[in-house]
């Protein structure tokens, strides 16, 4: 009977990151995800590397995580970024008003955003609107979705931790109040195994409801889709927000030879098989144009949606670690000891979200090692199918 | 919008059973693609269906199949685009097969040199810092020499390194002068740019517009100038 410390249901990066943060502290992991690795949200995001200052505004507390983690990813995982900061345009009246506010926010959670010259800004990025009227330099970035994630995988595997893709969770064992193993079944050969172990992580994403069901829990978590369009050709270098309260479409991303604007929000009733709506795809292109001049002229290359755990917060004890990222010890709120679920939370801070549940999932196993997933370079991604 | 399409199942484990083809009919809306077309098939009648994707967008590189036996991104290719017939979906060639569509990249990784499929600046345009392959496998796939030097029973390319290995070893020798001695001697292997007969499958197939042919021929050149 095979035995694992911890099993992680979910390998996106935030089952990615869980992973490598466990084995780092000496535990036998094993992770299980249905589909191939980062098939989920993780591969499909808007690639921008936060540095916060679209939260600035909103929660300080965001905004800092942000800005942390960004300087942590650039040092541990500088080949899956790209260093091309980020511009902050007000192009109307609420933007020109909300300027000075903005910088100020930004400066008390420590984003180093700075008011440039417009006629600076253009100079670098020639296709800015032309009706940008004030405009802010931030320490934005791109971020390569899956190479990131894989990066984790790597660096778990490399570490011990078992993955496996393509097996889907389907049930999770609690004996005496306490988990005692999951049941994954196998796309490969439709077999189903049982793993006997110490404790589960629940990182499913805007799943996580789903994976919580299998040991008859809830998780507050409702599925949004959040639509995204490429066009060919890079439109700008920078990421190009739109300097106001953040809403659709006001984002655009570079990637390799391409541009994302994105993206949307609309409740759904299943995560799986989300397709773009065509006035969404209209809005976006719409959107992106008033940033950056003939955006909708390029031409088109995909257009696709991602879904977004909406988390219905709780504030109970214990669950809420920092507004964005909550975990959930299933031990404290419902009786089930050993069973943690990490939601919420982005790719920038998906090593965060990885650390803070590590913590509680280690203070239960009684495994006193600090997290150290932020002092070590991370393997390259290639290595993780390079193994044989 | 109904399409039907006849995908490959089975494959590698014994109980998935050997690889044959099945009908699949899907009903999108206009301007869907043939990723979206798997994903309702898999989150409809056929939850085990294998495939690999992640990005939807042509990023990620790992969504390549065949499609009437030519080498395509699914999440680039439009289902209107196939419409008129029931086109045939298979996995890619040269690679080891795992389940339905879904292959093992790992043939494919362990070919590229070391440290050059890092993304890293790219010395033409400075300031695009990822390079332009995206390890999809695509060449790899089409090349007639890859296919002919497949053993399905070691998994492994005899005989040839394939397209994408020699293109980033080309790439890393101008990205990186300090290592051309080292990329040279790997070219010049007998499984190198000797190997390759020049059919240029590679080329015309590449989603990303690597044109490995071309790499391969500048290789080549090179070794005849000095
Ligand atoms: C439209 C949109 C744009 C975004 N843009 C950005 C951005 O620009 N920058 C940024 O930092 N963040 C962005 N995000 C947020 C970011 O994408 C997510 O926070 C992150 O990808 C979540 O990762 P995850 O691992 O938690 O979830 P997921 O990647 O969804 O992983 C959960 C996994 O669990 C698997 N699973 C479910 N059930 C089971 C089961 N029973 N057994 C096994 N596996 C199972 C699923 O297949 C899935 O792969 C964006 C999100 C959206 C929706
Ligand atoms: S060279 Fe082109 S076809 Fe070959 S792996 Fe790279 S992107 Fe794919
Ligand atoms: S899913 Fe990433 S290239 Fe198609």
């Amino acid at each position: 009977m095979d035995y694992f410390d911890v099993a992680i249901i979910g390998g996106g990066g935030t089952g990615a990151a869980t992973a490598y943060d466990l084995a780092l502290r000496g535990l036998s992991v094993i992770l299980f995800e249905r589909g191939e690795l980062t098939s989920g949200t993780t591969g499909r995001h808007h690639g921008q590397l936060h540095s916060g200052a679209r939260y600035a505004l909103g929660d300080h507390r965001i905004a800092r995580e942000c800005m942390a983690e960004t300087l942590i990813l650039r040092r541990i995982a500088a080949d899956a970024l790209e260093f091309n900061q980020g511009l902050f345009l007000a192009v109307d009246d609420e933007g020109e008003s909300l300027t000075d506010e903005f910088v100020e926010a930004c400066r008390a959670a420590d984003i180093p955003a700075t008011e440039v010259p417009v006629a600076r800004a253009r100079e670098w990025e020639p296709r800015i609107s032309g009706a940008t009227r004030r405009a802010v330099l931030v320490p934005d970035g791109t971020i390569d979705a899956y190479r990131l994630a894989m990066r984790f995988f790597a660096s778990a595997a490399s570490r011990g931790a078992v993955i496996r893709n393509y097996t889907q969770a389907s049930g999770i064992e609690v004996t005496g109040g306490a988990v005692r193993a999951v049941a994954a079944r196998s796309l490969r050969d439709g077999t189903e195994t049982r793993y006997e172990c110490g404790a589960v992580v629940n990182a499913g994403g805007p799943w996580a409801d789903r994976v919580a069901a299998l040991a008859g829990l809830e998780v507050p978590v409702t599925p949004a889709a959040g639509t995204m369009v490429a066009v060919e050709g890079r439109v700008a270098n920078m990421v190009i927000s739109r300097l106001r309260r953040p809403s659709d479409g006001d984002i655009v991303v570079p990637q390799r030879r391409l541009s994302i604007v994105g993206s949307t929000q609309r409740k759904v009733e299943d995560p799986d098989g989300l397709r773009p709506l065509p006035e969404e795809i209209e809005l976006l292109l719409a959107s992106a144009d008033e940033l950056v001049t003939g955006f909708s002229a390029q031409p088109f290359r995909a257009a696709w949606a991602a879904a977004r755990p909406l988390a219905g917060r709780s504030s109970e004890e214990g669950r809420e670690i920092s507004r964005d990222i909550a975990i959930v010890d299933h031990g404290k709120s419902d009786g089930v000891r050993g069973f943690f679920s990490v939601l919420g939370g982005k790719a920038t801070t998906l090593r965060r979200m990885g650390e803070l549940v590590s913590d509680q999932v280690a203070a239960f196993l009684g495994k006193a090692e600090p997290c150290r997933t932020a002092k070590f370079d991370l393997a390259p991604y290639a290595d993780y199918w390079r193994l044989p | 919008m109904t399409q039907r399409l006849r995908i490959q199942l089975g494959g590698q484990a014994p109980a998935a059973g050997s690889a044959h083809f099945e009908d699949f009919e899907v009903n999108l809306p206009s301007g869907a693609t043939l990723l979206d077309a798997l994903e309702y098939i898999r989150t409809g009648v056929a939850p085990d269906l294998m495939y690999r994707h992640s990005c939807h967008h042509g990023s990620c590189g790992t969504c390549a199949v065949r499609v009437d036996g030519k080498e395509v991104l699914a999440c680039l290719t439009a289902l209107d685009s196939l419409a008129g017939g029931i086109p045939v979906i298979e996995p890619l060639r040269a690679l080891k097969l795992e389940k339905d569509l879904a292959v093992d990249p790992g043939a494919l990784f362990r070919s590229l040199p070391k440290n050059t499929s890092h993304l890293r600046e790219s010395e033409v345009e400075h300031y695009i810092r990822f390079e332009d392959c995206i390890e999809c496998g695509s060449c790899v796939s089409a090349c007639p020499v890859t296919a002919r030097s497949w053993d399905a029973s070691t998994g492994k390319v005899e005989g040839f390194l394939g397209p994408a290995a020699l293109a980033a070893v080309h790439r890393e020798s101008l990205n990186s002068p300090e290592r051309a001695e080292e990329m040279r001697t790997v070219a010049e292997r007998p499984d190198g740019v000797a190997a390759c007969e020049k059919h240029f499958d590679c080329s015309r197939v590449c989603p990303r517009m690597v044109y490995p042919g071309k790499h391969i021929e500048m290789l080549r050149r090179e070794f005849a100038r000095t």
